[in-house]
């Protein structure tokens, strides 16, 4: 209890020195307490604990932004100080003040109050997943459980004090089957994560992609599952979403709204209250909403964080995440959805690729990408096939999803966006 | 309980800048505090490991707790992890032409937004510029009783333009990052190279992918060498059983014409004056002549794997050290470039790099160039965009058939276990035949 006193009272410390010099402040305070335990190949190796604390400080004045972050609570006056003086070299824009306070009580499910922050869990785990691994003849060569807890407060001088608390826990497991790599992994705010599960398929795809065939130049129709659809959303789509790279020209997007960029009856939107990202405030205090990017097709907004809003004349989306540097918040997503109707994405033969190396190369301007396919197989009747050895996809992010030609029955959470996989047809493969 | 047979705390402490001009306005410029300590302690089996943010000054009393809270960390583990002696020095710092941390924020924004304007010109839609500094001290001590402190400043900036032409788009990028001073100054023409690079690109080509024979320029092909030949050689990798060049020392895994060297003594970006476990730092010829002579290591790895020295641990600030590259490059070969486009004859030139990926396991990799030329007869023919290469580690080594004698080092960041830590690559010229490039067209 006394913990929560001295925040708040160095919140309010810094709030009220803060305004002495400069109109808004606010305050951005996280702490932290973390466990893991490592595997390197079927043994524990490391064994580790964490407590974070730090300090976000922004200040504007007449429309000039500054930001600092400290983790030494001892340093709250250099950081403001640096906060201050950062705003005296931004170049001033349109600011129409922080959010004031609002009603925030909407119940979200992100913490586990079973979610025991212990290492012992955490080897717990990792023991499961090593079980599960031994369905298939693989190689362990290792693995991470964590298990984290959390809380975040937000204060800003129109009188915002926010809080949230979250949990969270992750897996992964590596493996290999002579040159046949297999990775899976797990997160969640719960303790609802099969590790068995994870195990099994991690150890599942290395095997299962030992002998692969190669496969000849040509277009193909091809599968990608959630995780490698999101290497693709993630490192293109995501950024051309932002009103930052639309309002600068950075963004393939700028000028398409109201046009199609995926098939009818695909949609992709941010629904900051269902996933693991779920919060009612963003990181500068503006509430949160359901954000349809695309619906049924159609290309239908960008997302907007306080400044973006107020440079280009519209208003914040409530899509500011913490992440920038020094402290500041920057245009992000909460939980993204992929979403349509849906069907089996591998009934009809196809190329099914697990994940993909390299989509980071993508050349984020443009959309245009080539990306090596991991543990790739052939599919059929909804069952992996034969698998391929080595296979290149070239293509562009942007026209790929405009030809996305089903979605998969079901989707999996990882970490900020909900995907299905996705079939696309014609897609161009380079073979050896 | 009993006591530690190893331990050791890394202190990481400094002060992180940052400049960010976006389109002509200063975005966002500022300096933020860090401050955070990790602690190592190696029990009956292995490691437990304390992560404590804002350490600062701490009591021997203090100390002792945090080993006996690692202590009972490791408890769980089950590894046994033994460490390899490695001799203990540190290397004086290169020193600094201009130390970034006397350069006032004002002159900072000046100067960047000044490279950030020459890129700005006809045809250009959106420039941007970054500039970030990280200065601090980094202090090493370990129950053996060695221990280090040294300071360390790294500076570097990018600028981005990106060009428009009838809703076609086209990005052109220059960088630079140093440990030897700030490098703001005089740095215009790099600006105009990213905005005339973006706009020539407008009316490049996109390149027709398949099976060819290829030139890649240093930058490239420096990244080859970081991404095919160092990652797979990293200690860690080979001990737990995912690299391809796992019991290949002494085998020749490549062409005669390939050297690779990994010297984290150079002073170029990924130097370092000891390593993260104390230990003193040497140059590690990886591959000489085509035969894979060494790994890397670090003290645990060295133990358990042999074949080659440790010195190669590496940590970000709050993390745990891991074996990592420094400066990893291609030596130089005696070829001539006009040799190298002789040999090649029809082909493409790949230049510059947008980053890449390995899985060092199944021994495929995959990275993009910026930008290349057609050869046709020799000749340089048209430019051509979104260019990339993937290939298998062991068979491509062995197309490595020329290398020119235009050695050059890039810096840049090198992401591994979460860790984003300074390196550099380097290589000449070099000629790789029945290259897979991947492009728009097959």
């Amino acid at each position: 209890m006394s913990e929560i006193l001295d925040e708040e009272r160095l919140i309010e410390q810094i709030l009220r020195a803060g305004t002495k010099s400069a109109a808004d402040v606010e305050v951005f305070l996280s702490e932290g307490h973390s466990v893991n335990a490592e595997l390197k190949r079927d043994l524990i190796g490391e064994a580790g604990e964490s407590r974070s604390w730090g300090l976000g400080i922004r200040v504007i004045s007449e429309g000039r932004i500054g930001a600092s972050s400290t983790n030494d609570p001892a340093r709250w006056k250099d950081c403001l100080q640096a906060a201050l003086d950062a705003g005296k070299l931004a170049t001033p824009q349109e600011w129409g003040g922080l959010p004031e306070k609002a009603d925030v009580s909407r119940k979200l499910a992100t913490f586990d109050p079973s979610l025991e922050v212990d290492v012992h869990v955490a080897h717990d785990l990792l023991r499961e997943m090593l079980v599960g691994a031994e369905e298939h003849p693989a190689d362990i060569v290792g693995g991470s459980a964590g298990l984290s807890t959390g809380s975040l407060t937000l204060a800003n001088s129109n009188g915002v004090m926010y809080s949230r608390e979250g949990t969270g826990v992750g897996i992964s497991l590596e493996t290999i089957s002579g040159t046949s790599t297999g990775y899976e992994f797990g997160s969640s705010c719960f303790m609802d994560l099969d590790p068995v599960d994870v195990g099994r398929k991690a150890a599942f795809y290395a095997v299962h992609s030992v002998g692969g065939k190669e496969i000849a130049d040509g277009t193909y129709d091809l599968v990608l599952s959630p995780v490698a659809v999101a290497e693709l959303l993630g490192n293109v789509f995501v950024p051309a979403l932002s009103g930052r790279n639309v309002g600068a020209g950075r963004s393939f997007l700028a000028d398409r709204i109201g046009e199609e960029c995926m098939p009818p009856g695909v949609s992709l939107y941010d629904d900051p209250f269902h996933g693991q990202r779920s919060t009612n405030w963003d990181s500068e205090g503006v509430l949160t909403r359901r954000l349809d990017f695309v619906q049924d097709g159609i290309l239908k907004c960008f997302a907007y964080d306080l400044r973006t809003a107020y440079r280009y004349g519209t208003k914040s989306t409530g899509s500011a995440v913490r992440g920038g540097p020094g402290g500041a918040p920057s245009i992000g997503m909460h939980n993204l959805y992929l979403d349509g109707p849906r069907s089996e994405t591998g009934e009809e033969p196809a190329l099914y690729a697990h994940d993909l190396v390299g989509a980071h190369t993508a050349n984020p301007v443009t959309g245009d990408f080539s990306v090596e396919l991991s543990n790739a197989s052939w599919i059929e009747g909804g069952n992996p096939g034969e698998p391929v050895r080595s296979a290149m996809l070239s293509g562009n992010v942007f026209s790929m999803l405009r030809e996305i030609s089903a979605l998969g029955p079901e989707s999996r959470s990882l970490g900020s966006m909900v995907l299905p996989s996705v079939r696309f047809n014609s897609q161009q493969i380079i073979g050896k | 309980m009993e006591d530690a047979r190893y331990y050791d705390i890394r202190h990481v402490a400094g002060e992180s800048t940052h400049v960010d001009c976006d389109n002509g306005v200063v975005e966002s410029a500022g300096t933020s505090f860090y401050d955070v300590a990790v602690l190592r302690a190696l029990g009956q089996k292995g490691w437990g490991v304390l992560t404590i943010d804002n350490y600062g000054e701490r009591t021997e009393q203090e100390i002792r707790a945090y080993i006996k809270e690692a202590l009972a960390l490791a408890s769980v583990t089950e590894e046994e992890v033994t460490l390899a002696d490695a001799p203990s020095s540190i290397l004086p710092m290169p020193s600094m032409k201009e130390d970034p941390s006397e350069v006032s924020l004002e002159e900072k924004c000046s100067l960047l937004g000044s490279i950030e304007s020459a890129a700005r010109m006809n045809g250009i839609k959106n420039t941007r510029a970054r500039y970030s500094e990280s200065v601090g001290t980094i202090s090493f001590l370990d129950s053996s009783g060695n221990e280090y402190s040294y300071e360390t400043g790294q500076s570097g900036y990018s600028v981005v333009a990106v060009a428009e032409r009838n809703g076609l788009m086209q990005m052109g990028r220059e960088s630079e990052h140093t440990i030897l001073g700030f490098n703001l100054r005089n740095k215009e023409e790099k600006g105009r190279e990213a905005g005339k690079r973006a706009i020539a690109l407008l009316d490049a080509k996109p390149a027709k992918g398949g099976i060819m024979n290829a030139v890649l320029d240093q930058e490239l092909a420096g990244v080859f060498a970081h991404e095919a030949v160092g990652h797979a050689s990293e200690g860690d990798i080979v001990k737990e059983g995912a690299s391809v060049l796992k019991g290949q020392i002494g085998q020749r895994i490549g062409s005669s014409a390939v050297s690779v060297v990994d010297d984290p003594t150079l002073p170029e970006f990924g130097f370092m004056p000891v390593d993260a476990e104390g230990v003193g730092v040497q140059r590690t010829e990886i591959i000489r002549d085509g035969i894979l002579k060494a790994y890397l290591h670090n003290r645990q790895t060295l133990a358990a794997v042999g074949d080659g020295i440790a010195g190669h641990a590496r940590a970000v600030g709050g993390d745990v050290p891991i074996v990592r590259m420094s400066n990893t490059f291609i030596e130089n070969g005696d070829a001539s470039m006009d040799e190298l486009m002789d040999s090649v004859k029809n082909g493409i030139l790949l230049k510059g790099s947008r980053g890449g990926q390995v899985d060092p396991g199944r021994g495929v990799f995959q990275f993009n160039a910026e930008y290349g030329y057609i050869i046709e007869n020799g000749e340089l023919a048209g430019m051509v965009r979104d260019v990339s290469l993937s290939g298998d580690i062991l068979k491509t080594l062995h197309n490595i058939v020329l290398c020119g004698k235009d050695r050059k080092m890039n810096p840049g960041y090198c992401g591994k276990g979460g860790q984003s830590v300074p390196v550099s690559d380097g290589s000449p010229h070099l000629v790789l035949e029945n290259a897979v490039v991947g492009g728009q067209n097959v």
